[in-house]
């Protein structure tokens, strides 16, 4: 496992996803190529198969997937979908 | 007035504001998945779940495709854990060694090797991470029978770098070494054609010097006739036939080493036993099979240390060593021989006896250098070289655990390296004990047959002093003696007669006479058929070699006879 630098990090992300299906896939892709390109080695992205891992949905409150969650910086926001609408993500990422 | 609670409006706006997102990402298609909020368990959308059933289609069609590839190719393909466990082998792995399927799934690899090859494995591993450079090895099948392969392999890790385990491709070589040793053999043949007009020249000048002496030694018997006083006459012969004498029997003796080294040359591969030897009397008996091409061309050097002996089949190394002699003499031009220089050397490095043959010749261009040792790569005229001395070399010496390299510089020369494993165990060198005949041995009666008058003559001369022989040329003839009861304390026979043979004689006394048969000692000439061979691995008989000298044939019978005398009657010896 690579060393966790979380305290380091300014953005803390999970993703929710259900497998390889078509918009979790693009999901990932989205979320991987805004955070690379906004926030370069400042963020942890932690990617969640729910097919693998069903009970981590409750921690979350999670309702369908993808759903992708910043846990920080606070408050808690949650963005739903393919993640395909880069500048409303960027908002929803960067916004307070 | 109830107080509004400020946090409450702000959870439930943003629990509306996800499920408005929620609701336009389930419009627009986005969501796979839906979680049920009893379960928490993720329910697939139906886009999503053909999605996935496509691509999982998908997977399982390519899967089918690699599947096919590997079960139809026609080396044995095995995938294992880091621990080298089998996880996977492919139909061709199995049907190689006899199993099923599923048979060797979970066993170690290293089950179905000898330990010498797991240790080849593990160094490669060590030295490389895997076998990287195909090794050859042994397999066991599942009968017991050994599968000769060649075994290359893959670390296998993940994108972290984990180490997963191993794919190792496997092919079955069998057929390919069975090729190899009749080339083996073939080169043999072709390294006694080249050899043979050397070694008759060889063995003409020492022959011609036994029968000029022999002449000699007649004459002056002759003129001992003619002589007027006696005594006189006959002391003086003896002085003068007493040099002439050991001349020729010099001379024989070294026809005899000669013949003792090409009796390798006849030895097949199937008996092959790996002796402790020493590299420095296989030497000295390749160059004395080379010497009629050497000495025309060099001088021959030789600067050997004491080294200790190798673990190695005699009669291959004979093989290498006079490839490497021939190849560094051939490298030199004829006939100035005294500006040429062959060197030969031993010594020690590490764990290993280096041997080390170099010549003063033209040495070998930079560009050729990486393909001598390939077979049918060649320098030499057609017909001169078949291209396969240098690689049967390596092939042997790899063989044998040891490596042969190679270091030249144009215009200096060049040197073919030996290295070879030290033997791990060396026998006692206490030679066994020799005890003459004495006075007070009892006369013994022994028969001899043999179908070669001149030896027959030999043994009674040497024997008669000391016991009563009875000489026979036919294996007939002495089954008749002893079916009349005539008994031998020893019957010294020759194996190879035409008529009948030692072999027939041995097998008949069976019934006529068992304890005449207990009493037969073979005398062999060292190169047998096939038939001969196997006789004399399954039944508990002597042989004696020949040629033998007088004082070892005498010795010999006194000791089977005092072995004889102390087997039959439970008194001590004196």
């Amino acid at each position: 496992m690579p060393p966790i630098a979380i305290k380091k990090a300014s953005l803390v992300l999970r993703l929710y996803v259900a497998g390889s299906a078509p918009n979790s896939v693009r999901a990932i892709r989205n979320a991987q190529a805004i955070c690379d390109a906004h926030f370069a080695s400042r963020y942890e992205l932690e990617i969640v198969d729910l097919l693998e891992h069903p009970q981590r949905a409750f921690i979350d409150g999670i309702i369908v997937t993808p759903t992708l969650i910043r846990l920080l910086p606070l408050p808690v926001q949650k963005v739903v979908g393919s993640l395909s609408d880069a500048e409303q993500l960027l908002l929803a990422l960067a916004g307070s | 007035m109830s107080k509004v609670d400020l946090s409450s409006i702000d959870q439930l706006t943003q629990r509306l504001a996800e499920a408005d997102a929620t609701i336009q990402a389930l419009l627009s298609k986005e969501i796979d998945a839906v979680v049920d909020p009893r379960t928490s368990s993720p329910l697939l959308l139906s886009n999503a779940q053909t999605a996935l059933r496509e691509s999982e289609k998908g997977l399982r069609k390519s899967e089918e495709q690699y599947r096919q590839i590997v079960e139809a190719t026609s080396d044995g393909i095995v995938k294992t854990d880091p621990t080298t466990h089998v996880v996977f082998a492919n139909r061709r792995f199995t049907e190689m060694l006899g199993y099923e399927a599923n048979e060797v799934v979970g066993s170690s690899l290293f089950n179905l090797m000898g330990e010498h090859d797991q240790r080849a494995l593990l160094q490669s591993r060590r030295e490389l991470g895997a076998v990287k450079d195909a090794m050859d090895i042994e397999l066991r099948h599942k009968s017991g029978s050994d599968v000769s392969v060649s075994v290359a392999e893959t670390l296998l890790s993940n994108e972290a770098g984990e180490h997963l385990g191993y794919l190792l491709v496997v092919r079955d070589v069998t057929e390919q070494k069975k090729l190899q040793s009749q080339l083996l053999v073939s080169d043999r043949m072709a390294s006694v054609g080249t050899l043979a007009a050397g070694v008759a020249h060889e063995i003409n000048n020492p022959l011609a010097a036994v029968i000029a002496n022999l002449d000699y030694i007649a004459e002056q018997r002759g003129r001992l006739a003619a002589g007027v006083h006696p005594i006189q006459a006959y002391d003086s012969f003896l002085s003068e036939i007493l040099a002439p004498l050991e001349d020729a029997a010099d001379a024989a003796r070294r026809v005899r080493l000669i013949v003792r080294d090409l009796k390798v040359f006849s030895r097949s591969p199937e008996e092959e036993p790996r002796g402790p030897i020493s590299v420095i009397k296989v030497l000295d008996s390749a160059v004395r099979m080379a010497w009629n091409e050497l000495r025309h061309r060099a001088r021959l050097v030789k600067d050997y240390e004491p080294v200790p002996a190798v673990e190695v089949n005699e009669a291959r190394l004979v093989q290498v060593f006079l490839n490497l002699l021939v190849n560094s003499t051939q490298a030199l031009p004829e006939g100035s021989a005294e500006r040429n220089q062959v060197s030969i050397s031993t010594r020690v490095s590490g764990d290993r006896v280096v041997v080390e043959v170099s010549d003063t010749g033209g040495g070998i261009e930079p560009s050729i250098i990486s393909r001598i040792f390939d077979p049918f790569f060649t320098t030499k005229a057609v017909g001169v070289g078949t291209g396969l001395g240098l690689a049967i070399c390596r092939r042997l010496v790899t063989d044998m655990g040891g490596e042969l390299s190679v270091r030249s510089e144009l215009g200096e020369g060049t040197i073919f390296r030996v290295a070879l494993p030290i033997a791990s165990h060396i026998p006692s060198l206490i030679p066994p004990s020799r005890r003459e005949a004495t006075a007070n041995n009892r006369r013994a009666k022994i028969l001899v047959v043999d179908d070669e008058e001149l030896i027959l003559r030999a043994v009674e001369r040497i024997l008669s002093k000391d016991h009563d022989i009875v000489a026979t040329l036919s294996a007939s003839d002495a089954l008749a003696r002893c079916a009349r009861g005539d008994n031998f304390d020893l019957i010294l026979c020759d194996l190879m007669m035409p008529d009948k043979t030692g072999m027939d004689l041995y097998l008949e006394l069976e019934s006529v006479s068992p304890t005449q048969q207990e009493h037969i000692v073979f005398l062999t000439g060292g190169a047998f058929t096939p038939k001969a061979r196997d006789f004399l691995a399954a039944t508990p008989v002597e042989h004696i070699e020949k040629p033998f000298e007088a004082s070892n044939l005498r010795a010999f019978v006194q000791r089977y006879l005092r072995a004889q005398a102390g087997s039959n009657s439970a008194s001590p010896e004196p």
